[in-house]
């Protein structure tokens, strides 16, 4: 008995030493003042947080990250949302198509989604290649698995068919059915997907690497540069990076823990 | 025509607007490089393919098929074991605390999570320091800038995948089959090989071919990481595509499609296991 109590507490600990000792240590590492020959560091300063926050291309890359962030989303709500909704009660058979472009990008590498997008805009007389509108379309392809299937589990659990007829039973229109009967109700779907993809696309940094460059630097390539010149300031962007990473988690598991309760009424029933 | 297909006709049409986007980030791409990669300047040919097989070109398919077997091999043994531990803790706040930590942990990568690991494993990282204090040397015969260390920052993204992916199939082992076995005096480890692995096993695999795949498909870690100095698949499509070496688009083609045959192998294979009705006892 004992063994088996024993067993599980080292498997815990020593999970829990490998996930934490590399996010502990750049957190420490961008607050100290030199920590390259003792083993703990030799003092604390907040030198390089002001260092690297002051620069201008600070701020301009982590607007420029949270701008097509921003975008991604709201694209992808528009177009996800009412696709989901309207193959949902309307046209099942649209439903397995949609499910198919909703899993490619799970088998479609960042650098080859890129290659394919360079290969076929840049013949193409259309204003996309090398603009950031082509990096916000390949972002919403990216993330259209975590858009797409909260929003399908957020609308086979409200009953959408049932809200939909009396929405129009009362003389609502297509779209005030949407907007005024469907997405309060599958409003934590939504929210879910959208942090997700927020999330995801604030990290990332091949597409926007590969697709545009130095041209319009988002915050993840303005990391890497960083670490190839001064690994101190880069300590601080990465727990930045870290931290919106983690809200963004803490924020979808605590509207999970709330969304418990009406789920559990709708067994219930 | 029928007013009734006619409606069915104009619902379709509200959904163009998503085939239409899909159709032009997603598909027309991919085929834009099926295309190119399989035609010369005499039609249809296969020519491409063989010139995309030079040694160093085989030498990062046999690069990335191994760290995404190794690393994929790691997180599932690593994460059914720590996934078992969580799902059988006694405290519940055990329990939600590291389902929380998976969570969390499974969105970090790439380039943070390559920094954090020169800060700690790195020549003068945090870890290093404290082994070398211990009588310990990692440097010289252990680099964080090498496959090896490669290895080490890919597990710790695939760990708390694998948790994630495995945890419902362990919550699905009922206590009953364990006492059965156990009553029929069955040890833990005859239980283990001959009642819970199997039930398991279409779940693991699954699990082996989606961590597979986003250890092949990855870029960003490796290339904070190691640069070009570790020969990966998609290191070679990404100097392809930013021209620093030849440029030979239909090469580039060629080496992405083949990539992308191994990724659909894997998330198709996963699909079909994921969504196989399995019988728990044959």
């Amino acid at each position: 008995m004992r063994g088996r109590v024993l067993w599980r507490a080292v498997a815990l600990a020593l999970f829990l030493a490998f996930m934490l000792v590399p996010l502990l240590a750049t957190v420490l590492f961008s607050v100290s003042t030199r920590w390259d020959r003792t083993i703990w560091p030799e003092g604390f300063t907040l030198r390089w947080w002001q260092a690297v926050t002051a620069r201008s291309a600070f701020q301009d890359t982590l607007l420029n990250s949270l701008a097509v962030a921003a975008a991604t989303v709201a694209v992808s709500v528009a177009l996800v949302t009412p696709t989901a909704y309207w193959a949902h009660l309307r046209v099942p058979r649209a439903k397995p198509w949609i499910e198919f472009l909703a899993i490619v990008p799970f088998g479609l590498p960042g650098v080859v989604l890129a290659l394919g997008l360079i290969r076929f805009y840049s013949g193409v007389p259309l204003p996309l290649i090398n603009r950031p509108a082509i990096l916000v379309a390949a972002y919403v392809v990216l993330t259209l698995p975590f858009m797409y299937r909260p929003l399908v589990n957020a609308l086979e659990a409200v009953d959408a068919r049932t809200l939909t007829e009396a929405a129009q039973s009362l003389g609502a229109g297509s779209w005030q059915t949407l907007l005024r009967a469907i997405l309060p109700n599958i409003l934590p779907g939504v929210v879910n997907g959208s942090l997700l993809v927020f999330s995801t696309v604030f990290a990332e940094f091949t597409l926007a690497n590969l697709l545009i460059g130095t041209r319009f630097k988002t915050f993840p390539i303005y990391l890497v540069e960083f670490t190839r010149f001064d690994a101190r300031q880069a300590s601080a962007l990465a727990v930045i990076s870290f931290v919106v990473a983690w809200l963004a988690s803490v924020l979808i598991i605590w509207l999970a823990g709330r969304g418990d309760r009406p789920r559990e009424t709708l067994a219930a029933r | 025509m029928s007013l009734q297909r006619r409606i069915r006709r104009s619902a379709w049409l509200v959904l163009a607007p998503f085939f239409v986007f899909g159709l032009a980030f997603e598909i027309i791409p991919v085929l834009t490089l099926v295309r190119s990669s399989f035609s010369g300047e005499g039609g249809w040919t296969l020519a491409n393919f063989g010139r995309a097989f030079t040694p160093a070109m085989v030498n990062s398919f046999r690069n990335s098929l191994q760290l995404s077997a190794t690393t994929a091999l790691l997180g599932v043994v690593g994460g059914t074991v720590v996934g078992y531990a969580i799902v059988t803790a006694r405290s519940r706040f055990v329990r939600d605390a590291l389902t929380a930590l998976a969570d969390v942990t499974a969105n970090f990568g790439g380039a943070p999570l390559a920094f954090a690991f020169i800060v700690t494993l790195g020549s003068t990282g945090v870890v290093t320091l404290l082994l070398k204090a211990a009588g310990v040397s990692l440097y010289p015969s252990f680099r964080i800038y090498s496959v090896s260390g490669l290895t080490i920052a890919y597990v710790y993204f695939q760990l708390p995948l694998m948790i994630l992916l495995i945890v419902p199939a362990l919550l699905g082992l009922r206590r009953e089959w364990r006492e059965a076995a156990t009553n029929l005096g069955a040890t833990r480890a005859q239980y283990w090989l001959r009642v819970a692995l199997p039930i398991l096993a279409p779940s693991l695999l699954g699990s082996f071919l989606l961590l597979f795949a986003n250890a092949f498909g990855a870029y960003a870690t490796a290339w904070t990481l190691t640069g070009p100095d570790v020969n990966l698949v998609t290191v070679q499509i990404a100097a392809l595509v930013r021209g620093e070496v030849q440029l030979d688009p239909a090469l580039a083609d060629a080496l992405a499609l083949v990539s992308l045959g191994v990724m659909a192998v894997c998330v198709l294979g996963y699909r079909w296991l994921a969504t196989r009705p399995w019988r728990a006892v044959p």
